[in-house]
């Protein structure tokens, strides 16, 4: 059987790999439990998302190995000189840099590794423990398994940042070598932060991207979490973002999805503490042959707690984008309030795109609403824009644009929207170079 | 100086009231008109004559086929061109509906016009356009806000014919073609919309005005006057005859020619 063929053949790979971090020992354990179990684990299931026969579990052998800081001369990292910054290239930490005055008031900001070895307790107590456990499905297993970077992020009791934290991490594709990465965010009570991570890839092996990002609120602090994923063409990508809110927590995720290949991003958040609050903003441009599965849940559990889902895309080419939405509000969180809105706008007549709410109410005394919908650029529209000189590129960029834009004005950091078109941009002149 | 031909046009649209086969219905039958810049003409007719097809086949709008005939700028023809490119020659189209779009902000709508006629490596400088936008703006009395706002969305019906006549400005076309510009503005809209059009007026400028109405061309004096039913232009003169058509209607002017077509309100 399939199953035991890659435990035998990687446990080996795998407990040499914790070995070389110096790796405690309930991690080197968790590895080689999630070893055992992800082949027989279920793979999760999203509606309407099919993607089976992706490779996402074909795992490579893990191998400690060093990138050369030069293959990113062709990235343009533009915020890579702020003040708190952690730049990694595959496994590489190519640069890290946290404001002393912040880690003297207690932040941690390091690659995951470091963390582990510095700061054990904290990230023995968080990963893969309470925003999404080890053995959920089969790529979170894989994930436990597999992992061989991320980051740890830790914000103290009462600090509150002003600044934003950034983050890169560039998938090292010049190798075979899966990209499985790890963001762990925890801000502790009365906390408040802006962290911003950005994904890419250097090189084009066809490799698999298996990324997960927790992101534990405790009590009335405020997460405001962006996130650009640019994974590449020849990536298979599984990038899931988990978030966990105590009372009167806030998150604040504002995400594009902007890969070149397929890819599933799927966001859990859930509300505990009463009064909790998450606001989920979702860009997405699908081009190529590709599919890009967005699964955004948020799920109500306090009482009075928000979740409201934002999310437009856009499809051009023979691409497919499915947006799933899904609200659910359970028995017992009253007061609560579950709003959604997903959006697809089709370029052009091949594409596919979906947008699918789902509500889940099983409390009475609480508010809810969907609006959805599946449409193509008005003809007359572009007619109109065409008429005054504008070519037909131009013009579709304007409607795409205008389309986003409804999401990108709600996004309050001037900086993650600016941010957001430019890659908004870019991946548009890509997808448009064919047409 | 600048020449649009219009030559034995004939166009035809889908009729697609007829359920089944979508059938080809001949809406202009034969229209020649020369306008040269220097001059304006004004379009006169009756309800459902063509005059929107006119504009629109000039334009090059893909719903309105060419069955027969051309047009031509400068001696060349314009039909293969899709529209953005006959815009790009010198063409502007001041629709009678204009579109409306969410998420695009007229401001960011015009200059991307005005640059889609300069080379990518020497787009108008942010300052400049903002000097001939505030120019404009005060020309034809129009808020500051409204360049902000998203392209046509909400506008009143006389703000959106204000909006066409400030792209028109912006973009400086060498012919204009302004479909019932007049139509819905109140008398102070009109005239500020006319200051517009001949203020563009010149050696460098032509157009074309659609109306039914004579008062229009109490503001702007055109050279010539068109008179259009069914499809056709049946006669053409001075802005006289759009003094006359006032009096007598078309169905005066209709039998006065001793026509034999069928107008719209006639049972
Ligand atoms: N896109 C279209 N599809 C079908 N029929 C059309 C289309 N455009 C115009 N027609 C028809 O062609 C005829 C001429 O219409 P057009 O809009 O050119 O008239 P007009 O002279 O501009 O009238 P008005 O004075 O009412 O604006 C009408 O019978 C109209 O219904
Ligand atoms: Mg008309």
């Amino acid at each position: 059987m399939e199953t035991t063929k890659a435990e035998i053949e990687l446990k080996p790979a795998v407990s040499a790999f914790s070995a070389a971090h110096d790796e405690p020992a309930w991690l080197r354990d968790l590895r080689l439990k999630m070893l055992e179990q992800y082949p027989k684990l279920a793979l999760p299931k999203f509606d309407k998302i099919s993607y089976k026969k992706w490779p996402l579990t074909a795992a490579t052998k893990p191998v400690v190995q060093e990138s050369a800081a030069s293959a990113l001369a062709d990235l343009s990292l533009d915020r890579a000189n702020a003040k708190n910054v952690l730049v990694m290239l595959g496994q590489t930490v190519i640069k890290a840099k946290l404001d002393p005055e912040l880690a003297a008031k207690g932040v941690i900001f390091t690659d995951i590794f470091t963390a582990v070895r510095e700061h054990p307790e904290l990230v023995k107590r968080y990963f893969m423990t309470t925003a999404v456990k080890a053995d959920a499905n089969r790529l979170t297993a894989f994930h436990a398994a597999f992992l061989n970077g991320g980051a740890f992020l830790y914000v103290p009791k009462n600090v509150v940042i002003k600044d934003a934290i950034q983050s890169y991490y560039i998938q090292d594709s010049t190798r075979d070598q899966d990209f499985v990465h790890h963001v762990l965010v925890v801000a502790d009570e009365n906390s408040e932060v802006t962290y911003s991570e950005n994904y890419a890839t250097v090189g084009d092996k066809p490799n698999l991207a298996n990324v997960i990002a927790e992101v534990i609120g405790k009590a009335n602090s405020h997460i405001h979490f962006s996130a650009v994923d640019q994974l590449a063409q020849n990536t298979t990508g599984y990038v899931s973002r988990q978030g966990r809110l105590a009372e009167d927590a806030r998150v604040d995720w504002a995400v594009g999805a902007m890969n070149d290949g397929h890819a599933i991003v799927d966001f859990n958040t859930d509300l505990i503490g009463r009064g909790s609050h998450a606001e989920v903003k979702v860009v997405a441009v699908t081009t190529g042959e590709q599919l890009q599965g967005i699964n955004t849940h948020v799920t109500n559990i306090g009482k009075h707690t928000i979740g409201h889902i934002l999310q437009h895309g856009v499809i051009l080419e023979n691409s497919a984008l499915i947006f799933n939405g899904v609200g659910h509000i359970v028995k017992g969180a009253q007061g609560s309030d579950a709003q959604q809105e997903s959006r697809v706008l089709m370029l052009s007549t091949h594409a596919r795109g979906d947008a699918n709410p789902i509500l889940l109410i099983d409390e009475n005394d609480v508010t809810a609403g969907h609006a959805a919908s599946v449409g193509r650029v008005d003809e007359s529209q572009m007619y109109y824009l065409m008429s005054r000189g504008i070519d037909k590129k131009m013009a579709e960029r304007l409607v795409i644009r205008g389309f986003l834009g409804n999401v990108l004005t709600e996004i309050p950091a001037k900086e993650v929207r600016q941010q957001l078109t430019a890659t908004i941009e870019r991946k548009l002149e890509n997808g448009q170079k064919s047409e | 100086m600048s020449k649009l031909e219009v030559k034995n046009l004939h166009v035809a649209v889908m009729d697609e009231e007829d359920k089944g086969q979508p059938q080809q219905k001949e809406i202009l039958k034969g229209v020649n008109l020369t306008i040269n810049t220097g001059e304006i003409h004004a379009v006169m007719g009756p309800n459902g004559t063509g005059k929107s097809t006119l504009s629109q086949a000039i334009m090059g709008n893909p719903a309105y086929k060419v069955t027969e005939g051309d047009v031509l700028l400068d001696g060349k023809s314009l039909l293969k061109l899709p529209v953005d490119e006959r815009a790009r020659a010198g063409l502007f189209l001041a629709m009678q509906y204009p579109a409306e779009i969410a998420g695009i902000t007229n401001v960011e709508f015009m200059r991307a016009a005005i640059n889609a006629r300069r080379p990518e490596n020497d787009q108008i400088p942010v300052m400049d356009f903002m000097k001939l936008l505030d120019k404009n703006l005060a020309l034809l009395d129009m808020s500051d806000d409204i360049v902000e706002r998203y392209l046509n969305e909400g506008f009143s019906g006389g703000e959106k014919k204000r909006n066409e006549i400030l792209q028109l400005m912006m973009i400086q076309p060498k012919f204009a073609i302004l479909d019932e510009i007049d139509s819905g503005l109140d008398i102070d809209a009109l005239k500020v919309v006319s200051k517009g059009v001949n203020a563009l007026r010149g050696p460098e400028f032509g157009s074309l005005i659609i109306t039914h109405y004579q008062r229009l061309l109490n503001y702007i004096i055109p050279d010539a006057v068109h008179i259009m039913m069914d499809g056709q232009i049946v006669e053409s003169g001075g802005p006289d005859l759009a003094k006359k058509l006032e009096a007598e209607g078309y169905t005066g002017l209709r039998n006065d020619l001793g026509l034999d077509v069928k107008l719209t309100d006639e049972i």
